[in-house]
């Protein structure tokens, strides 16, 4: 059962990952970056590479900073102009951005699905309260962790972390109170795009490395911030572990059912708390 | 935006979301003949071109291309250029099935070649005969397609679950392992693999001792691995195959769940396509081998050579599968003389012709084509390559069971 808890929060620690940004992204914008699972993707395509290259540590850098670099591109070219527009219009050009995304990735990588061999540090198993582990799975639970914490203490601490708070629950206001709100934004893209780089790096070896693998997770993190509170980053962290775990328990105890876990869970949550776990009423 | 907007907004964008993943698209495409004279054969060839099967859908599109170039350099089929009519899908049956109604009522093919998976044939089957076509079944194994749900327009060229099956039970006795684990995709070619290979199992005096399932497209194995781990099992039967079979190995990998099996024998999970991809993991693994590159006949190196030469790659089952269904097609044309829909489908009634595989026949009783199976192993060439060492074929006889009286045509 403990190994199967740590699956559980393995899962759970990749859909954190992933999520907090979707949920900076969304709080600030109040865009539905469709785009994110394949910004994931991109970040595990790129991270291959560089492993394969260089080596995987630099990897888990190169991920996060070149997502950070191609999500500064989507704020300035398009976030930012079309700002204005309904925010359905801008949802369908991310969805269209990631289409194209996952094709410039075909023709680059082509459509097989690659995999990744973690560094020979982190090869093996390693025993957690007796039962038996593999050493990448817990390494990418503690970093996803310390993003965690790192994120929290940045937003909730610091003066920029404090813009993006203003910014996230009031655009208008916060502006008109001297925070250019456009720098935010940029920023806020950029750490939602180096999250998705980070995820990407970490599910390289973790999981495998396939054109599809954004689709295939996007709707999942797309409830996982709904059900954390539109737009709440520290929901999203919450609701992303917590489903990680039910799903990979419903898999033992309901396996025929556990497809629909994220779906069930999307909508007991919104009837028990219409706002999400930690989202704020209106 | 206030909170609750917020969220209509959030929910309507994950609905949009499910709805948009659910349809595929489609384009049209050919191929042009020359050379060759007269009205052209069409053929529509629909493989996926999205999700975990894409790269399966475009080696079945190359063979099919390849085989009709070979087809118009040679002259064509009956002097007549063969032009195909290429179409995309996601490997869903109703876009499967809007691709094939355009393909024959729009573009004029009467002939349906490169769809992949079961259901798909399944959904397509009920309509051929009003769309007057026939279908060549490359990739769909499963049973029930030449059983209860067999129609007189839909031919199987790959070899059922069950052949393979019967292929493996034929050497399981041979193998290491009493105890045997299934991990298989859930989805009707893993659970009548599964059923299969129970019974086989059983009547080899082998136990199996569980068996799970796990949804297609999955990307997280944990759960699965780690009880297998646990199940006692010292041998493995796996039915995960493209992008799921790779992540299931490569996780199998990491928990170190191989090294526990005296046997991991694979039913379509490794293949010549991901030896590279897939590496030493999975050296010593058995599989299922439905084609066997290396068969000693003139028609298969003509084949091998030729493919080669066109896209620098050796063919592995899916290409060769596909391009018997070419084989097959244009033998039935031939035989025919004419290309109309009724005459090729009387004239393919217990055909048997010489092929990449070997000497074959049409069993008219179900419309399954009868050609062997081997198992082989996984090893190191010479090389240093990866490449299958054939351990065992079994001819048609041993691994094809009567048609079944479900069956009517």
């Amino acid at each position: 059962m403990i190994a199967q808890l740590l699956n559980g929060i393995a899962l759970g620690s990749l859909y954190m990952v992933l999520s907090s940004g979707l949920a900076m992204i969304y709080g600030l914008r109040g865009v539905t970056n469709f785009a994110h699972g394949s910004l994931y993707m991109a970040g595990a395509y790129v991270a291959m590479s560089v492993s394969a290259n260089v080596n995987f540590w630099v990897a888990l850098l190169a991920a996060p900073l070149v997502l950070a670099i191609v999500g500064a591109s989507l704020e300035l070219i398009f976030f930012r102009s079309l700002q204005d527009r309904n925010h359905i219009e801008v949802g369908l050009v991310t969805f269209g951005l990631s289409m194209i995304l996952e094709r410039v990735i075909v023709l680059v990588w082509g459509e097989q699905t690659h995999t990744v061999s973690p560094p020979e540090l982190l090869t093996g198993s390693m025993s957690i309260l007796g039962a038996s582990y593999p050493t990448y799975r817990i390494f990418l639970i503690v970093v996803a962790l310390v993003m965690a914490a790192a994120l929290v203490g940045w937003v909730q601490y610091t003066r920029t972390g404090l813009y993006v708070r203003a910014a996230s629950r009031d655009v208008q206001a916060a502006s008109v109170l001297g925070i250019n709100v456009d720098r935010v934004s940029l920023i806020v893209v950029c750490v939602g795009g180096a999250l998705a780089g980070l995820a990407g790096a970490l599910a390289a070896p973790y999981i495998s490395v396939s054109p599809t693998m954004g689709m295939q997770i996007l709707i999942t993190v797309l409830i996982v911030v709904v059900v954390g509170g539109a737009g709440s980053i520290g929901g999203a962290m919450v609701a992303g572990m917590a489903l990680g775990v039910l799903q990979t328990m419903g898999n033992i105890w309901v396996p025929a059912l556990a497809a629909l876990i994220p779906f069930v869970a999307l909508v007991v949550v919104l009837l028990w708390r219409p706002q999400g776990i930690a989202g704020k009423k209106a | 935006m206030n909170a609750k907007k917020k969220i209509a907004y959030s929910m309507s964008a994950v609905a949009l979301m499910a709805l948009v993943t659910s349809c595929g698209g489609t384009e049209g495409g050919g191929d042009a003949a020359g050379g060759t004279e007269g009205e052209p054969i069409k053929i529509a060839v629909i493989p996926p071109t999205s999700g975990a099967l894409a790269e399966f859908g475009t080696a079945s599109r190359e063979a099919w291309e390849y085989a009709a170039k070979e087809a118009n350099d040679n002259g064509g089929i009956l002097g007549r250029p063969v032009e195909l009519v290429i179409k995309d899908t996601d490997a869903s049956a109703n876009t499967t099935l809007q691709a094939v109604r355009e393909a024959v009522t729009q573009d004029g093919a009467n002939f349906i070649g490169g769809v992949m998976t079961s259901t798909e044939h399944n959904a397509i089957a009920q309509q051929l005969e009003g769309l007057n076509a026939l279908n060549f079944n490359s990739n769909g194994k499963d049973d029930a397609l030449t059983g209860a749900d067999c129609k007189p327009n839909s031919y199987r060229i790959v070899q059922s679950n069950l052949m393979d099956i019967n292929a493996l039970a034929d050497s399981l006795a041979e193998l290491p392992g009493e105890t045997w684990a299934i991990q298989a995709v859930d989805y009707s070619t893993g659970h009548d693999a599964a059923a299969a290979f129970t019974e086989a199992a059983e009547a080899a005096g082998k136990e199996v001792v569980t068996e799970q399932f796990a949804p297609l497209n999955t990307t997280e194995f944990g759960t699965y691995i780690t009880e297998l781990k646990n199940s006692g099992a010292d041998a493995l039967f796996s039915v995960e195959y493209g992008a799921d079979g790779v992540a299931f190995v490569n996780q199998a990998d990491q928990f170190g769940l191989t090294d526990q099996f005296d046997t991991v024998l694979g039913f379509n999970m490794v293949s010549e396509p991901l030896f590279e991809t897939l590496g030493d993991r999975i050296v010593g693994f058995k599989n299922n081998v439905g084609y066997d590159v290396n068969a000693d006949n003139e028609s298969n190196q003509s084949f091998v050579e030729g493919f080669e030469e066109e896209y620098g790659e050796t063919p592995y089952y899916v290409h060769a599968d596909n391009y018997l269904a070419a084989q097959t097609l244009f033998a039935g044309i031939e035989e025919a003389g004419s290309s109309e829909t009724e005459a090729v489908r009387e004239a393919l009634k217990d055909l048997s012709f010489d092929s990449i595989v070997g000497e074959v026949t049409v069993r008219s009783d179900d419309n399954q084509l009868l050609r062997p199976s081997q198992i082989g192993e996984v090893v190191e060439g010479e090389d240093g390559e990866l490449e299958f060492e054939i351990l065992t074929t079994a001819d048609a006889s041993v691994t094809t069971p009567e048609a079944s009286d479900e069956c009517t045509m």
